[in-house]
C-alpha cells in the first residue's frame, strides 16, 4: 500500500516539474499580467486536485481488497449453552370435537425441553433438542365415554385410556458457518412419537448476510414423514370391516335410545399416512441504527390422512342415537387429502431508547380449504434495570371458517367432507400476555459447571369469542457451560 | 410536479431504508430485545397456537408435521 502511494505522489512530482518547464518556456514566449492568475497555473492545480481525487479513490478501492486471511474470527458459539423450558397449558370450551362440536373442551398439558447447544470447532455447532408433552383431557377420554362409572356425558371425563397421552420429540441440528459469517448451512433431522402418532422430519436452510450484515436472505425446506395409528370412537370399532355391529357386546352391554337402528356411516381410513412438506423464504434488513424488519414467506403442502380419526360428526338428515347421555357418532370427520398452505409474515423491531423496544408481527395466512386468517402481535419489553425486563404483549387473531366446517349436527350424510373441529371454524381471538426476565451476562450465579445467563417467565391469557379459554405458563432457563 | 414529488419521496425512503449500519453503531440492534424471532421461552405457545388454531408458518414455529394436529 505505502509503495503504491509513493509511486503517486513521484508521478505528481514529475508531472509538477514537467510542467514548470513548460511553464517557463511558455512565459519566454507570451506575455502574462502580474495581477491575474496564470492559466498554466490554474491548469497545474486541477491536475494537483486531479491526482489528489484519484489517490484517496485508491486509496478506498484499495481497502476493499485489504488481505483479511490474518483477521480474527469469533467463534458461532463460545461455550456449550443449555436451555431448559417448561410451561404448563390448560384449556376449557364447549364445542369438543371429539363429541361433534358439543362438549367439554377441557385440557391440561405439561411440557418439558431441554436443547443443548455445543461448538464443534469455530465455525460449527450441534444442537440436541429433546422434548417430553404430558397431557390430560377430559374431552378426548370421550373417545370411549362407556367406563362404567358416570353416566357417558359429552361435558363429563371418562376414565378410559385415551384420557391422557405423552408425545416426546427428539431433535438433532447442525449448522456450519463460513469463515466470514455472511453464509450459513443447517440441516436437521427429528423423531416425534405419541400413541397415536409416529413422525419423522428432516430438513435445511441457508442463510447469506449481505452488506456489511445488514441484509440477510434465506431460505429454508423440510418434510415431515408421518404415520397415524387410526384409533377410532369406540361405537364406531364394531362397524369396522370384520366388525360384528350391534351384536358387539357395547351394545349388548348398554341400552341404545332414540334411534335404535343405530347404522352409522363408517369406513375406516385405509391409508394412515401424513406427509408434510415446507418451503420458506426469509429477508431480514437493518433499517436504522435502531429499527430492523424481516419478511417471511412459507409453502406448505400436506398430503395423506388430513382428518382426526376420533373426532365425531353428527348429521341432521340421520336420526339421533343414544347411550346414556352420549350421542353416538353418526360418522368420523372426513377432510380432503391434501392442503396447500401460504403464510407471509413481517416483523418490525424498534428500540425507542434505553428502557423500551417495540417489537411487532403481522402474518396473513391462506390454505386451499377456504381458511384465510389475520395475526398481528405487539410485544413491548420495558427494561426495569439491567438485570430485570417486563414483557406486557398483546395478540389478535382473526380466521375464517373451513369450506368443510359444519357446526354440531349440521352436515348432511350426502356430503363428501365434512368436519365439526371448531378450530377450523371462524373466530377472533385476543391475547394478553405479561412477562420478566432477569439477566446476567456476567453469569455470578451458577450450579457446579452451568452458569446461569437468563430466566423468563411469562403468562398469557387467549380468548375466543366463542365459550373457548386457555392459558399457559411458560419458563426458560439458559445456562452457559464452564 | 406531484408525480414528481412522490417519487422522490419513494426514492428517498429507498435509499434510506439502504443504509449500511457498521458493527460498532449496532449497539441497540444487538439487543436481545431486537432480535428478529420469537423468543425461546415462547415457544411452547407459538406450538399451542399451531394446535389450536388454523395458520401456520411464517413465524418460525411449526408449519405441520410431526404431530397429529391441524
Amino acid at each position: 500500500m505505502e509503495e503504491k502511494l509513493a509511486a503517486v505522489v513521484g508521478v505528481i512530482k514529475l508531472l509538477n516539474i514537467c510542467h514548470a518547464q513548460y511553464a517557463l518556456k511558455a512565459k519566454r514566449n507570451y506575455s502574462i499580467p502580474n495581477n491575474k492568475p496564470s492559466f498554466l497555473f490554474m491548469t497545474k492545480t486541477k491536475i494537483n486536485i486531479a491526482l489528489l481525487f484519484f489517490l484517496t479513490s485508491f486509496q478506498v478501492f484499495s481497502q476493499e481488497q485489504v488481505d483479511t486471511s490474518q483477521d480474527y474470527k469469533k467463534r458461532v458459539l463460545e461455550t456449550v449453552e443449555v436451555n431448559i423450558l417448561s410451561s404448563y397449558y390448560s384449556q376449557d370450551g364447549d364445542n369438543a370435537a371429539v363429541t361433534g362440536g358439543k362438549g367439554t373442551e377441557e385440557l391440561t398439558d405439561a411440557t418439558g425441553t431441554i436443547i443443548v447447544s455445543i461448538p464443534l470447532n469455530d465455525d460449527d455447532v450441534l444442537t440436541i433438542d429433546a422434548g417430553v408433552s404430558a397431557y390430560t383431557s377430559a374431552s378426548s377420554s370421550n373417545v370411549g365415554p362407556f367406563d362404567g362409572n358416570n353416566a357417558a356425558d359429552p361435558f363429563v371425563a371418562s376414565s378410559g385410556a385415551s384420557s391422557a397421552d405423552t408425545w416426546a420429540n427428539f431433535t438433532v441440528s447442525y449448522s456450519h458457518s463460513s469463515d466470514d459469517r455472511n453464509q450459513i448451512w443447517s440441516t436437521n433431522l427429528s423423531i416425534s412419537a405419541e400413541y397415536d402418532y409416529f413422525s419423522v422430519g428432516f430438513g435445511g436452510a441457508y442463510s447469506r448476510l449481505f452488506n456489511e450484515k445488514n441484509t440477510e436472505l434465506s431460505v429454508h425446506g423440510s418434510a415431515y414423514l408421518d404415520t397415524w395409528n387410526a384409533i377410532y370412537p369406540i361405537e364406531l370399532r364394531p362397524f369396522e370391516p370384520t366388525g360384528n355391529g350391534l351384536s358387539n357386546g357395547l351394545f349388548l352391554d348398554n341400552t341404545i335410545t332414540g334411534n335404535t337402528n343405530y347404522n352409522p356411516k363408517f369406513i375406516p381410513f385405509e391409508n394412515e399416512n401424513r406427509n408434510s412438506y415446507t418451503l420458506g423464504l426469509g429477508f431480514s434488513q437493518i433499517l436504522h441504527k435502531k429499527v430492523q424488519g424481516s419478511l417471511s414467506l412459507d409453502f406448505i403442502q400436506q398430503q395423506g390422512l388430513l382428518s382426526t380419526p376420533f373426532q365425531r360428526v353428527y348429521f341432521a338428515d340421520v336420526a339421533d342415537s343414544f347411550i346414556e347421555n352420549f350421542q353416538l357418532a353418526d360418522a368420523v370427520e372426513q377432510l380432503p387429502d391434501s392442503r396447500f398452505k401460504v403464510a407471509i409474515g413481517g416483523r418490525l423491531n424498534w428500540f425507542l431508547n434505553e428502557r423500551f423496544v417495540l417489537r411487532t408481527f403481522y402474518r396473513y395466512y391462506s390454505d386451499n380449504w377456504g381458511i384465510t386468517s389475520h395475526t398481528a402481535n405487539f410485544e413491548l419489553p420495558i427494561k426495569l434495570s439491567d438485570k430485570f425486563t417486563i414483557y406486557p404483549s398483546y395478540r389478535f387473531y382473526h380466521q375464517t371458517a373451513a369450506d368443510y366446517f359444519r357446526p354440531f349436527e349440521v352436515a348432511v350424510s350426502t356430503e363428501n367432507f365434512y368436519s365439526s373441529d371448531y378450530d377450523l371454524s371462524e373466530y377472533v381471538a385476543n391475547q394478553l400476555g405479561l412477562g420478566i426476565s432477569y439477566t446476567d451476562i456476567f453469569t455470578k450465579a451458577h450450579i457446579w459447571k452451568f452458569g446461569l445467563k437468563r430466566i423468563d417467565l411469562k403468562f398469557y391469557k387467549y380468548d375466543r369469542d366463542t365459550a373457548f379459554t386457555s392459558s399457559i405458563i411458560t419458563a426458560g432457563f439458559n445456562f452457559e457451560v464452564y | 410536479m406531484i408525480r414528481t414529488l412522490v417519487f422522490m419521496v419513494l426514492l428517498t425512503c429507498t435509499l434510506g431504508s439502504c443504509v449500511v449500519v457498521k458493527e460498532y453503531e449496532k449497539v441497540a440492534i444487538n439487543d436481545p430485545d431486537m432480535l428478529l424471532s420469537e423468543q425461546l421461552c415462547d415457544r411452547n405457545l407459538t406450538t399451542m397456537h399451531s394446535y389450536r388454531e388454523a395458520a401456520a408458518g411464517a413465524n418460525g414455529g411449526k408449519t405441520g408435521g410431526g404431530c397429529g394436529c391441524n
